[in-house]
């Protein structure tokens, strides 16, 4: 298990790294939502 | 088609008439679902092996468990950059728009791993080196590399013609493998702070379950960055459709003016029209 001399600088490029993912995924996600309202159906070829 | 007859939202969207209007509106599918669980799943199973089972490192104590996120997210800049650059070269030669969408989606999805390997690299580089950042040959040519996306990305934003602007972006796209061989040989080329290659060698540096962890790393953000990539170029694709089809309805209303008849429309034209 992690000792606390490093646990700060692991703690926070793990959680930083795992909240950009998350919100970029996110931020996709709502942005291709967003789009998909505004093309027909038939152009989301994968829907 | 149904475009040119059904009834449209108040975005202008043609809807379908039928059952089809049960088709989901966002940009994912069964393969992209499945691809989610597995890139949630390696990922729990990093956490797991990065944080847990991994022994610390004799040198570099607890601090090496931050090598599991900062090594693969490096190499997958560099693939983004890759998919960016021959998304370009097949654009500039095809001109088909699949290859711009694809160009974008791999530029912002290698900035979001550029901003992952930066960051985790400044704070393993705290505890190793004893500072967060230093002008060494790679930490310097992989922020370069970053400016360059961030530089692509806002190209892609100017207000120009869709051909022109895909033109510029496609030639500024073909800059970023260069610069990915730079960011990858500068510890050869030039005398760097920064360690030499671990892992891509017949012979890695490092064995045991540091390794097993590390490959789990590749895996998780592997599987992350595959998804970001699809439902990204199924962004860059709405887009492109999105704005085709403003341009076409506005065509439509442009011509629809054009062949109206001018009538007088208020008393003071009336009178204008008369006298």
């Amino acid at each position: 298990m992690i000792a606390m001399t490093h646990a700060g600088y692991v703690a926070a490029g793990w959680i930083g790294t795992a909240a950009l993912l998350g919100g970029y995924a996110w931020h996709v996600v709502r942005r291709g939502r967003k789009l998909s309202r505004q093309v027909p159906a038939s152009e989301r070829r994968w829907s | 088609m149904t475009a040119t007859t059904s009834p449209r939202t108040a975005a202008g969207a043609p809807q379908p008439a039928d059952g089809a209007a049960a088709a989901p509106a966002h940009t994912g599918s069964r393969p992209t679902r499945i691809l989610g669980v597995l890139a949630l799943a390696s990922s729990a199973l990093l956490v797991l092996y990065g944080l847990v089972i991994s022994p610390p490192d004799v040198e570099m104590a607890d601090s090496v468990r931050l090598m599991y996120v900062h090594v693969p997210s490096a190499t997958y800049l560099y693939v983004g950059c890759f998919f960016t650059t021959f998304a370009s070269a097949m654009w500039l030669w095809k001109r088909t728009p699949g290859w711009d969408a694809l160009a974008e989606a791999g530029a912002e999805v290698a900035l979001v791993f550029s901003f992952i390997t930066l960051g985790t690299g400044s704070l393993w580089g705290r505890p190793t080196w004893g500072t967060y950042w230093t002008w060494d040959a790679r930490l310097t040519s992989t922020a370069v590399l970053t400016v360059l996306l961030i530089g692509y990305l806002a190209l892609r934003r100017l207000d120009l013609d869709p051909g022109t602007r895909s033109a510029r972006v496609a030639v500024l796209g073909l800059l970023l493998v260069p610069n990915v061989i730079v960011v990858n040989r500068s510890v050869d080329w030039w005398r760097s702070l920064h360690q030499g290659e671990t892992v891509a060698r017949i012979d890695p540096t490092i064995d045991g379950d540091m390794l097993v962890a590390l490959m789990v790393g590749f895996l998780a953000l592997g599987l992350v960055f595959a998804w970001l990539m699809v439902h990204r170029f199924r962004v860059a694709w709405l887009e492109q459709q999105a704005d085709r089809f403003d341009l076409d309805e506005a065509l439509a209303l442009r011509r629809a003016e054009a062949s109206a008849p001018t009538t007088p429309t208020t008393p003071a034209d009336t009178a204008k029209g008369t006298a």
